[in-house]
């Protein structure tokens, strides 16, 4: 075998959903997997988007420590967006920590650009230049001549429903493809892959998932197949006893009613935006107490953090506490919209907590958020028909027995308990 | 203080490269770098000098970004690659010197055209200059500054090509131009070549910078001969109709905001003006590049605090009937007791800008970058005269401050152009968003050509050029005599005809 260890992950899968498709049928080889080794629902990070999670599963750490609290982030000093870059970790990924272990990885989000590494790494979403997602480069013209992708462009979805799916399977048919490849020639000590269509079609078709009636509701199960048997092909790479872990990193629930934060702050006078033509947080005037980034983060208009920062440091917990009082209070039709606020003190440890946004909001089932400065109404539907979840993210460890595990485990520990039941990364052959 | 760019952006910072567009609605999925439809959505830049940010959407201002620093002229990119086409000229070294003092990164080509052509013309400069490795040496050895130089033909692509991507310049100021009118109206040959070096050239220079710098700057300079003196009276707008300029006809009304207003040139250099204002507005158009079109008035003067510095730091002046400008002619021919030649009435308006405003312009220009895609223009010009006040006070500057007797003739005019005419020009770019205000004054700068001129060393090589500085060239194709209709002394002809009309504020331009 030329693979001797593999962790698998599926991006945005609900535990209750694989157990549900195991049992339908639907996934058979995760059923078979599931019946050797341990599934236990596990919780993603705060806040629960694919940047910050995947960023503490690889590392360890909580985002406090490893820097990471989403795709963007504000360039210190500024009210300017910055993306995420593998350049911001702040911790090692844990590749590094054993350099003589020769690793592939496939599709990892949040790992752009990619950097050196002993073996291969192609990234996942988001990479905006192709030829910088890729380690080592030479490796460029071979994903080029077969069709790679690293991710579908979503605007697909309101052109052709059946479009968008067909790019869904052809992406993940290019990722075994690639594996195929890249074994034929070297032999692994880790093989990390990572499939995050199960994210695009859960975002875009969960409403399909309980609808039979839904147009789409076949090719929702269709596409799911076709990663079983993805999963299936990669594990064939493996020998039975070899270590195999397999995660999600968050999961995923329903979005009916999506709730602009920044409305809501704003309506309530916590925000107070400027006219900028450009709709970026520029706009954002010296009076604001408070604004919302990247769906659930909340960042209190700090002095010092800001450039019209008015927040002093000994107001900071009453705002905070005004804002957990109004997010906690809000309800639509009759529902309670906010499950939870969560202080950054209370959720972020380490060096990197000074740059947490200061609140994380988790909404109640059925609802999502959005942060657009501009919007006007508080509510809307959600263009979206899923949303992540916190809470109900999987982990799998074949082999293993449910005492074997933490209880009430977190992503960030996943990497930990990989090495310490399998002991470090497998030595090669 | 509040500076005029304090509040622009990435968007107008040559040092931001475009990456892409990023879809935010799940996850923020990528989609690959898409230069051809760009939009603001979800925009992606990586900063070229702080590559360590990653990507991020355009946003810092320049009073937020540590790389754009506080100068009297506003942020201005911190040791910014500024190269200058043609930088042996009139302008491009009094700029080089500016630039260069201010902290920026100076480099520029030249293959000495200008100077080979006023030769060829059988002139030169009055004001000795030194060339270019003396020049080099005492800015450095004065001013403790370091200018970049290739002597470079603008036409030859294939070493500008190697040239900018070594420099990789933020910013081009394109000077790299035959500026002269008359020298054009010659004969076929001029007329041929002064095309052919500023259209090809010019074509050429967007190509190379498409392909290498595609961010920088362009500031190319125009003329505000571009637009011609229209009759009817019509404003001069600033290149292109403001938003609410609306044509009615036939009892319908349409829009023309944002449309390319209408040009006018008066001779064959103007028309390699115009061609170069469409080359570089599609260029703009299709390449996403952003330039300033810099519809330049009449420069007069001949000193600014750099090239006043020493001798061999001196830029050019010239007097010859080609490559002279009227106001520094008329100095010229009030030191050598010619009287001053005023063409037909006298009656036609132009716009005028001192050698230091212009100075002052353009580096604010430079710390203003247009957004990607961006072609504006702006008319840079201080001041609206006649040609026969100008002479008039050019007469009395003459006599009450360097005790000359001065005179002025009245020629035949052997252009082909309107005597009379109004003239009604929008200035407001420069003052309302770039914070420029005029530092000088005509009688000033005229004092101080003056003094310069009546200098002995300069006298005597005003003496030995004097014979090109009566016109002789006619946009006719005649080769005749231009006769002298009538001498008279200054203060003797009341004022007569068209008011200049100058809008340099929105208050003005609405009263």
């Amino acid at each position: 075998m030329k693979l001797k260890a593999a962790i698998i992950g599926l991006d945005g899968v609900p535990i209750h959903l694989l157990e549900d498709l195991a049992q339908r049928g639907v996934m058979p080889h995760m059923k078979e997997l599931i019946e050797q080794g341990c599934l236990m629902k596990m919780r993603s990070s705060l806040p629960a988007n694919s940047a910050a999670s995947w960023s503490s599963m690889i590392t360890g750490a909580n985002p406090g420590t490893h820097g990471v609290y989403g795709f963007t982030d504000f360039i210190p000093g500024t009210y300017t967006v910055s993306y995420h870059s593998s350049h911001k970790l702040k911790v090692p990924p844990f590749w590094r920590t054993e350099p003589e272990k020769r690793v592939l990885v496939i599709n990892l989000p949040a790992a752009y650009p990619a950097q050196p590494i002993n073996g291969v790494m192609i990234t996942g979403f988001v990479s905006p230049q192709f030829e910088k997602a890729v380690y080592p480069s030479g490796l460029l013209p071979r994903l080029r001549d077969g069709g790679y992708e690293v991710d579908v462009d979503a605007s697909l979805f309101n052109k052709s429903i059946s479009l968008f799916l067909k790019k869904l399977e052809d992406t993940l048919d290019q990722r075994t493809r690639v594996l195929d490849l890249l074994l034929e020639k070297d032999g692994y000590d880790l093989l990390f892959f990572v499939v995050t269509g199960t994210d695009r079609i859960e975002h875009y078709l969960w409403d399909a998932y309980a609808d039979e009636t839904h147009d789409q509701y076949p090719d929702f199960f269709g596409f799911f197949e076709k990663v079983d048997n993805a999963v299936d092909h990669v594990t064939s790479k493996l020998s039975p006893d070899a270590p195999l872990m397999m995660l999600s990193d968050h999961g995923m629930g329903p979005a009916e009613t999506a709730v602009n934060l920044n409305t809501l702050l704003r309506e309530e006078g916590y925000l107070v935006a400027g006219d900028n033509p450009r709709k970026n947080y520029n706009n954002i005037r010296e009076e604001t107490k408070a604004f919302a980034s990247e769906s659930t983060k909340i960042y209190l208009n700090r002095v010092n953090r800001f450039p019209r920062g008015s927040v002093k440091r000994g107001e900071a917990q009453q705002v905070q506490e005004e804002l957990v009082d109004l997010l906690s209070g809000i309800k639509h039709c009759g529902r309670k919209v906010v499950e939870a606020v969560h202080h950054r003190q209370d959720v972020f440890t380490g060096p990197e907590a000074g740059n947490a946004p200061d609140l994380v909001v988790t909404p109640m089932e059925g609802f999502s958020f959005k942060t657009g400065l501009f919007k006007d109404s508080l509510y809307e539907e959600d263009f979206l028909s899923g949303t992540h979840t916190e809470d109900d993210a999987f982990l799998y460890l074949r082999g293993l027995s449910q005492g074997d595990l933490p209880d009430d485990p977190c992503i960030e520990d996943s990497i930990h308990v990989f090495r310490k039941i399998y002991g470090d990364l497998h030595d090669t052959a | 203080m509040i500076q005029h760019n304090e509040e622009k952006t990435c968007w107008n910072c040559p040092a931001a490269l475009l990456k892409g567009n990023v879809d935010f609605r799940a996850c923020g999925q990528s989609i690959a770098a898409i230069r051809d439809k760009i939009s603001e959505e979800g925009l992606l830049v990586e900063c070229a000098r702080r590559p360590d940010l990653g990507m991020f959407e355009p946003s810092i201002t320049f009073e937020q970004c540590p790389e754009w620093r506080e100068t009297q002229f506003g942020y201005l990119l911190r040791d910014m690659r500024v190269m200058i086409l043609g930088i042996d000229g009139y302008l491009g070294w009094t700029l080089a010197l500016k630039l260069a003092r201010l902290g920026c990164r100076v480099s520029g080509i030249d293959n000495y055209l200008r100077r080979k052509a006023v030769a060829e013309k059988g002139s030169m400069s009055v004001v000795p200059i030194a060339d270019m490795e003396t020049r080099l040496r005492t800015a450095k050895e004065r001013l403790g500054v370091e200018i970049d130089f290739r002597e470079l033909d603008l036409l030859n692509r294939d070493e500008l090509e190697g040239y900018l991507r070594e420099v990789q310049p933020e910013a081009v100021v394109h000077y790299g131009e035959i500026p002269s009118a008359p020298y054009s109206m010659v004969d076929a040959e001029h007329a041929i070549k002064t095309q052919h070096n500023n259209t090809l050239g010019t074509l050429g220079v967007l190509f190379l910078v498409k392909e290498i710098c595609p961010e920088a700057n362009i500031l190319k300079l125009g003329t505000m001969g571009e637009y011609g003196t229209p009759l009817t009276g019509r404003p001069i707008f600033e290149g292109l109709f403001p938003a609410d300029a609306v044509l009615t006809w036939r009892g319908q009304e349409w829009s023309m905001g944002g449309e390319l207003t209408p040009r006018d040139p008066a001779s064959f250099y103007h028309v390699s003006k115009v061609q170069d204002t469409f080359n570089v507005y599609e260029a703009c158009k299709y390449w996403w590049l952003r330039s300033y079109d810099v519809m330049q008035g009449v420069i007069f003067g001949v000193h600014t605090e750099e090239v006043s510095e020493h001798p061999d730091l001196r830029t050019r002046l010239d007097v010859d009937e080609w490559f002279g400008t009227v106001i520094n002619r008329f100095v010229a021919q009030a030191v050598l007791g010619i009287p001053l030649t005023v063409y037909g009435s006298g009656e036609q308006i132009r716009g005028y800008l001192a050698l230091e405003d212009a100075m002052e312009c353009m580096v604010r220009l430079l710390s203003s970058p247009p957004e990607p895609g961006q072609y504006d223009v702006v008319n840079q010009l201080s001041q609206l005269h006649k040609v026969k006040d100008l002479a008039e006070i050019v007469a009395r500057v003459g006599s009450q401050r360097h005790g000359l007797t001065v005179r002025i003739q009245r020629v035949e005019n052997p252009r082909v152009e309107a005597d009379e005419h109004p003239f009604l020009v929008v200035a407001k770019k420069l003052r309302e968003n770039l914070g420029y205000q005029p530092k000088t004054t005509l009688e000033v700068e005229i004092d101080k050509m003056f003094t310069l001129l009546l200098q002995p060393g300069v006298r005597g090589r005003l003496e030995s050029v004097k014979g090109t500085v009566f016109p002789k060239t006619w946009w006719s194709g005649e080769h005749k005599e231009t006769m002298t209709l009538e001498v008279y002394e200054p203060g003797n002809h009341a004022a007569a005809g068209y008011s200049p009309e100058l809008v340099v504020t929105e208050h003005n331009g609405d009263d």
